[in-house]
């Protein structure tokens, strides 16, 4: 029993990091219909964000989320504008092949610039722990669960309690209508994919406090991204935190009593079945 | 099949089907008839080279019938060619088969069979969530195949080569242009008609009396037979397969880049394409050994930039220069 | 109307000018040189392991050429390696082979890194009758198909974690019990298999032996089980993220045992610099240390403290085993080449089945399947985030600090 409650435990904390990667994924998809698969080499630009505020300055990696939130804001912004834009209303699978470049140019840009070493950022609480009876819980991953929750709860807050957050909504409702009441969708359109952005660079954060750092490592997550996403309903933010949060928990458990060798594919299997029960996600909109 | 008079109404409405430009078909053909000759050269780089170019081609060509004329975007169509290489090992190791007719066969049915017991479920699901359910059928479906110890598993399994290896050579030619040729076909057919009016309008066209879950589910069999047969010849062109290599994220990513890059739901496009993109990435490999992956990457955006609807679709562009320009703008915000 | 079909025209010429072979690379075979080839990684995932290949490649190269060359009956040559990038895919690695074979002229060919594109080369070396030797591509099911034109340096996979069990063996408080975990992929899994059946064959119980995909992110599953098994000795064979992973992990879920085993991870620096002091007390097994004590025959450094001294002056770091048996890959054939008096390549792989010669690295000489099943293999520990070899006696340069402190001792 007590090995029950250890995998439930391990499965809600590594939910936490698939449901920050998941949500600038889902948003950017949801709204703009762009399936970015350059969002797992934003992730690791993230994390290398990080590492070199970590190594040059000894900076907690946790102080660095909003550094790396915004410094990818930035460059998700002018990518979107001065690159997406100009092919964003041609169909999806343009933009897919646009973004298919965009990551393979990053991961070979950052593999020239940081080498294909493996780097790791080592904190001096990295490891530490305590015990809730038999299960034990690592701090790093409950405050990663914690800055998860934060990042989710601030972005909700942002696309309901803002102007520009409402503008978003708005357009993913109904470019035309937005349009017409004086949106700007280019600008727009740079915001939500800036955002989409900075979340990949602040779960590249997250991630680099228990994953080591290389050119090629947001790919698994790109996936995972995938099917959270899909899990909880595309563009929801509430739906990327259930969706995370639930992944992990099937990882964990589908790895310790199906099958360790088979971690991802029982999550699969949960998804298949989902999508054919419920097409449009657990916390989606009823119609697609 | 829907009745002629119900294919009229769909050409009527606009919705036939549709080959792409008739000259490129030429050239495709004329194309794969000067590669008969590759192995006459007795150069093992440009034979491999080439049999790459003519699996990727039939990996393409496959997923467009699906994903291009169909309209339902498969992320995940690498899960047939898998099945196919997965099939050919377990034919030698178990069988100790290394017959590449028998391989070619089995793994077309095993793949079929697969489509069609998973088709019916999964193509209910309207697109991203079709895309999404194929991403993880092949994830599934990789892991699942490594944790059988007795089709391979997690580890390397070889394949005894035929003795006359441009055998395999031939295979992937013959493959390919069986696939170019039945893409022809039913772009031409009834049944191509009726994909076009599924991907234009599911509704319309089951009012105007199409059966799309039938049509949906025959075409994606016929997609999966390609990736599967393809997956069989290099299974054992290659004399090993892991799962890795076999559901390889290139194998799955590169033949709809090559379908977008040459003319999605076009018969020739996924061929062009694949000559284009292998060119690019030989050329540059060559030139810049160090940075090539780098401009790869870069060359992708451009051309997606420029030709955001693939090189085929150029020859659909009136208006000379200015007419290219605008087209362009058509997409911006 | 030629303007109108003017964009069609641009493409069409775009297409030519891409599609233009490229420029054939002026022939490097020379009359004095011998010319190998070698597809490693520089992009994907075994980018960085195709570096630590490509260093100690070179690494004897230029030894050699500063030395003289190769005499080779009477006429001596220079050596010359030609490589190409095969972006961590067994495919591409088979193409970049036969090109080097068909349009490049090599003489012979130094093996990929890895064992799925060991595997893919070994099929093609083989057709067109061109030897190799590899040092990076240990899983035995490479060579079940009887090739004779592929030689593995490395010793077999399922020897690498044997070692830390005679070692914990040899110890006063003698474990019990022992939990193995491995990446499922072919190295793997034989790293994984060997110690398991070393360590029921030595009175050992195997409480766990479980699979983990090799492309996790996440053990913390894995690391739950074991900690329930309760395991004396836990044994990894896996690749460096892996097994980064499962250290953090056994940390922070406070799993104690009386030895940690990885088969790749300790000897890297990456492995020391990212986890810091909690690298401390980790086993490695390795295919060679710079403590090795082996005196090697004349022809190329025959000592391991100066080799590793040599290496670390050209390269800034200290050589790990993946240099040190790449450099074996090559000694391999220059011993082979010497043997046989001529280039011919048939001459050559015979040489190659009839080697024997001692080198720093260790012993030369493959079996009738063409592994190198004669070389022992040693342990590494971390001690005070310094890598030392403690096995076997001979060749150790500090005692292993057995058993593992609790994680709470430390």
């Amino acid at each position: 029993m007590d090995l029950f409650f250890q995998i439930l435990v391990n499965g809600i904390l590594a939910g936490g990091i698939f449901a920050v990667v998941a949500l600038g994924f889902s948003l950017v998809w949801g709204i703009m219909n762009i399936i970015n698969l350059a969002h797992g080499s934003f992730l690791m630009l993230g994390a290398y964000v990080a590492y070199a505020l970590f190594a040059n300055y000894h900076v907690d990696p946790f102080l660095s989320i909003p550094v790396a939130f915004i410094v990818m804001f930035v460059f998700g912004y002018l990518v979107q504008k001065y690159i997406i834009n100009f092919v964003v209303r041609a169909p999806i699978l343009t933009t897919f092949l646009l973004t298919f470049g965009l990551s393979l140019l990053l991961i070979n840009a950052a593999l020239l610039v940081f080498h294909g070493d493996i780097k790791g950022i080592a904190t001096s609480y990295s490891g530490a722990n305590f015990s809730l009876g038999a299960v034990v819980v690592p701090w790093v991953k409950l405050w990663t669960l914690v800055a998860a929750l934060v990042i989710t709860a601030l972005m909700q807050l942002f696309l309901t309690g803002t102007k520009t957050g409402r503008a978003i909504r708005a357009t993913s409702m109904d470019i035309g209508a937005a349009q017409l009441s004086g949106v700007r969708v280019a600008h727009l359109y740079a915001i939500v994919f800036g955002l989409g952005s900075g979340l990949a660079g602040a779960a590249g954060v997250l991630v680099s406090l228990s994953y080591s750092l290389q050119p090629s490592m947001g790919e698994p997550f790109l996936i995972k991204a995938f099917v959270v996403c899909v899990l909880g309903g595309l563009g929801s933010v509430q739906g990327a935190l259930v969706g995370g949060v639930l992944y992990g928990i099937l990882e964990a458990f589908g790895s310790q009593y199906i099958g360790t060798g088979l971690q991802d594919a029982v999550a699969l299997v949960v998804l298949l079945i989902v999508l054919i029960v419920r097409p449009t996600g657990i916390m989606g909109k009823a119609t697609a | 099949m829907a009745s002629t008079s119900t294919v009229k109404v769909l050409q009527k409405v606009g919705m036939g089907g549709i080959t792409g430009n008739r000259y490129a078909i030429y050239v495709s053909c004329a194309v794969l008839a000067v590669l008969l000759v590759v192995p006459s050269l007795h150069n093992g780089y440009i034979e491999n080279l080439m049999r790459g170019v003519l699996m990727f081609a039939t990996l393409s060509l496959g997923w467009n019938l699906i994903g291009g004329y169909t309209g339902y975007v498969s992320f995940g169509n690498v899960v047939f060619f898998g099945v196919g290489a997965t099939t050919s090992a377990v034919l030698w190791q178990h069988f100790q088969q290394q017959n590449i007719l028998l391989a070619i066969v089995v793994a077309a049915f095993v793949a079929a069979l697969m489509a069609l017991v998973l088709g019916f479920p999964i193509l209910r699901l309207k697109g991203h969530y079709f895309g999404i359910a194929t991403l993880g059928i092949a994830l599934a479906t990789q892991e699942i195949i490594a944790n059988i110890d007795w089709l391979g598993g997690g580890s390397v399994t070889s394949i005894r080569q035929v003795d006359f290896f441009s055998s395999y050579y031939y295979a992937m030619w013959a493959i390919c242009a069986l696939s170019l040729g039945a893409t022809w076909f039913i772009a031409r057919s009834k049944f191509g008609y009726a994909l076009v009016a599924i991907r234009e309008n599911e509704e319309a066209a089951a009012i105007l009396g199409v059966d799309a879950t039938k049509y949906k589910v025959f075409a994606w069999m016929i997609s999966a037979m390609m990736a599967a047969a393809a997956g069989a010849v290099f299974a054992g062109a290659n004399g090993s397969i892991d799962s890795p290599t076999a559901f390889a994220v290139d194998n799955n990513v590169f033949p709809i880049v090559m379908a977008i890059l040459g003319g999605v739901g076009t018969v020739a496009g996924p061929l062009v394409g694949a000559f284009v993109l292998t060119a690019i990435n030989e050329t540059l490999w060559s030139r810049f050994p160090e940075i090539h992956t780098l401009f790869f990457g870069a060359v992708i955006v451009i051309v997606v930039l420029f030709l955001p609807r693939g090189i085929l679709w150029l020859f659909a562009v009136r208006g000379g220069f200015r007419g290219f320009v605008n087209s362009l703008k058509a997409y911006r915000v | 109307m030629i303007h109108r079909r003017l964009p069609a025209l641009g493409a069409l010429a775009l297409i030519g000018a891409l599609a233009l072979p490229a420029l054939p690379t002026a022939a490097l075979a020379d009359d004095n040189t011998i010319v190998f080839g070698a597809a490693l990684a520089a992009t994907g995932r075994d980018a960085r392991e195709g570096v630590l290949t490509k260093e100690g490649y070179d690494f004897w190269k230029d030894y050699i050429n500063a030395h003289g060359g190769i005499k080779v009956g009477g006429k001596t040559y220079k050596v010359d390696i030609k490589y190409a990038d095969d972006e961590t895919n067994p495919q591409t690695a088979a193409r970049l082979i036969e090109k080097f074979i068909a349009q490049d002229h090599v003489n012979f060919i130094l093996g990929p890194y890895g064992s799925a594109a060991s595997a893919s080369a070994a099929s093609v070396v083989e057709r067109l009758k061109v030897p190799m030797v590899e040092g990076n591509g240990s899983a035995e099911k490479i060579f079940s198909q009887g090739f004779k034109y592929t030689f593995a340096v490395l010793s077999p996979a399922r020897r690498y974690l044997e070692g830390i069990i005679e070692l914990a063996l040899h110890e006063k408080v003698k474990p019990k019990t022992v939990a193995v975990v491995s990446a499922n992929d072919a190295f793997s899994i034989e790293v994984a298999q060997g110690a398991s059946e070393y360590a029921a064959a030595h009175g050992l119980k195997v409480v766990y032996d479980n699979k983990y995909p090799a492309t996790t992110t996440d053990v913390s599953g894995v690391v739950s089980a074991i900690k329930a098994a309760n395991p004396d000795l836990i044994l990894n064979g896996g690749h460096l993220q892996d097994a980064l992973l499962l250290q953090k992990g056994f940390k922070e879920q406070n799993v104690n045992a009386k030895a940690f085993g990885y088969s790749v991870g300790p000897d890297t620096p990456d492995f020391r610099k990212t986890l810091g002091k909690d690298a401390d007390y980790v086993y490695g097994g390795t295919q060679w240390s710079p403590t090795a004590k082996y005196k090697g025959a004349a022809g190329f450094i025959t000592d391991s403290k100066v080799y590793a001294a040599e290496f670390e002056k050209k390269y800034g770091h200290v050589p790990d085993y993946h240099n040190a048996e790449s450099s074996a890959t090559c000694m391999a054939f220059q011993y082979a080449i010497q043997k046989a008096g001529s280039l011919d390549p048939q001459k050559v792989r015979d040489a190659l089945a009839s080697l024997d010669v001692l080198t720093f690295y260790g012993i030369l000489k493959f079996d009738s399947r063409g592994i190198n099943v004669y070389k022992p293999m040693a342990v590494n520990q971390i001690q005070k985030g310094e890598l030392k070899t403690v096995w076997p006696t001979g060749v150790q340069n500090a005692k292993p600090m057995y058993p593992t402190p609790d994680w709470s001792k430390r």
